[in-house]
């Protein structure tokens, strides 16, 4: 079986501020009951609450509130978002792009 | 007056243990995946009608109970008489057949020459809301003429992302249709109109947003019944299980929503465009789904009791 083609290119490793944060996000836009204590860092979002298309709309803005950020569209994907590490690396890089953005106008 | 339990209760007319292994409405359904369709990649569209008057009657009869049924909603829901009423529903059945036969043409490469559209009202209004740059949703009931006229859209330069059921309600269909002549009917559609998402899909409302974000179009059917999350609410005088997706793409995207209504055939169709709803821009889901939804649906009833005729649902229950 061929494995799965990483959605970023060179995801890098997202800093485990970063997860802690996507996860605290992850329960309170869902209204989960869940704690820190659940958080599995190497385990996809979806593996233990049933995770529906209006439910990755409502977890996937209420993350571009937290970081303000704007996901790109072509990234708007369910798989990227169910995985906590490959979404911690896009989000510190579009964290990291609009503050390079901000600097530049400076 | 009576409405029909099903329509009432939300739930199917007949019971899934008791389905036969083939019905007619299966038999009819082979006719029109395996010969049909062949004879129509040359068959002139005067032809492929007369294949359709000449089967209507077959399927007038064989839908008799479920316009039995429909007569009594419609009768009340449009304010005519039971006669009328069923006039209507006999109309509505024979519609939804040549839209079924409407998407043979579609298949065809030169599908673009087979679409005559005689006018399109109020494309000012679309064309306000594309200005807005945040998308546009395309209002739409379960119209008959929704596909040809999205087809017609999309070849003048106005491509819209339809959202569909990848395995909708088939009340009249047998087991041998439900397990192998229904998920090929859905192929053949999504064949002919590629530009499109299911809402099993679980990236649906992602594709929706991408294609809002971008600025495009999206068609969504705001009549359709049931999904995981739902709102009964009353709809042409009976509860209705309203899916509540399309509004929170709404208030999270911003987007326009413009109220469009498409009628007739391949052969002559008409694109009615309404003015941009107004959006309340209520600050919590629940209050931002309850002051629109009556908007939403209201607008949609009224194309219904307007043209009750190229409506498909009258007869699904």
């Amino acid at each position: 079986m061929e494995a799965m083609e990483p959605l970023l290119k060179d995801p890098g490793s997202p800093s485990r501020e970063t997860m802690d944060r996507i996860w605290r996000v992850f329960v309170e836009s869902l209204n989960l009951n869940l704690t820190q204590e659940d958080l599995n860092y190497e385990a996809k979002l979806d593996e233990s609450v049933g995770l529906d298309s209006v439910a990755v709309l409502d977890f996937v803005t209420a993350l571009e509130k937290e970081f303000r950020i704007t996901f790109e569209p072509e990234m708007l994907t369910i798989d990227l978002v169910r995985d906590l590490k490959e979404l911690a690396a896009y989000v510190d890089e579009r964290v990291a792009r609009s503050q390079s953005v901000a600097k530049g106008r400076q | 007056m009576e409405i029909p339990d099903a329509v009432a209760a939300g739930r199917p007319a007949s019971d899934a243990a008791s389905t036969p292994l083939v019905t007619l409405n299966d038999l009819l359904w082979l006719l029109y995946l395996y010969p049909i369709r062949l004879l129509a990649i040359f068959l002139p569209r005067s032809l492929l009608y007369a294949f359709g008057r000449l089967s209507d009657p077959i399927v007038q009869l064989h839908a008799r109970q479920r316009k039995k049924r429909a007569a009594p909603w419609i009768a009340q829901a449009c304010g005519v008489t039971p006669v009328e009423a069923r006039r209507i529903a006999g109309q509505s059945l024979s519609n939804g057949m040549y839209r079924t036969l409407d998407e043979l043409l579609l298949l065809r490469p030169s599908s673009g020459k087979m679409l005559r559209c005689t006018g399109i009202d109020g494309f000012e209004h679309l064309e306000e809301a594309i200005a807005r740059g945040k998308g546009v949703i395309l209002l739409v009931g379960h119209f008959c003429a929704n596909r040809i006229a999205v087809r017609y859209l999309a070849a003048q330069g106005h491509p819209a992302l339809s959202v569909h059921n990848q395995s909708p309600a088939n009340r009249a269909g047998g087991r041998f249709g439900k397990k192998y002549l229904q998920p090929r009917a859905v192929q053949l559609q999504e064949r002919a109109n590629p530009d499109q998402v299911y809402i099993q899909d679980p990236d649906c409302v992602l594709k929706i947003m991408r294609r809002l974000r971008a600025g495009g179009l999206a068609v969504v059917q705001v009549d359709g019944r049931g999904g995981k999350k739902v709102i009964e609410y009353p709809f042409l005088g009976v509860p209705w299980r309203v899916p509540s997706g399309i509004y929170e793409i709404v208030r999270v995207t911003d987007c326009a929503v413009v109220p469009m209504l498409a009628l007739g055939r391949s052969n002559g169709f008409r694109i009615r465009f309404g003015p941009m709803l107004p959006v309340d821009r209520a600050a919590s889901r629940e209050t931002f789904v309850s002051a629109n939804l009556p908007t939403f649906l209201s607008v949609v009833e009224k194309q219904i009791v307007e043209n009750p005729q190229e409506w498909r649902l009258w007869n699904h229950f």
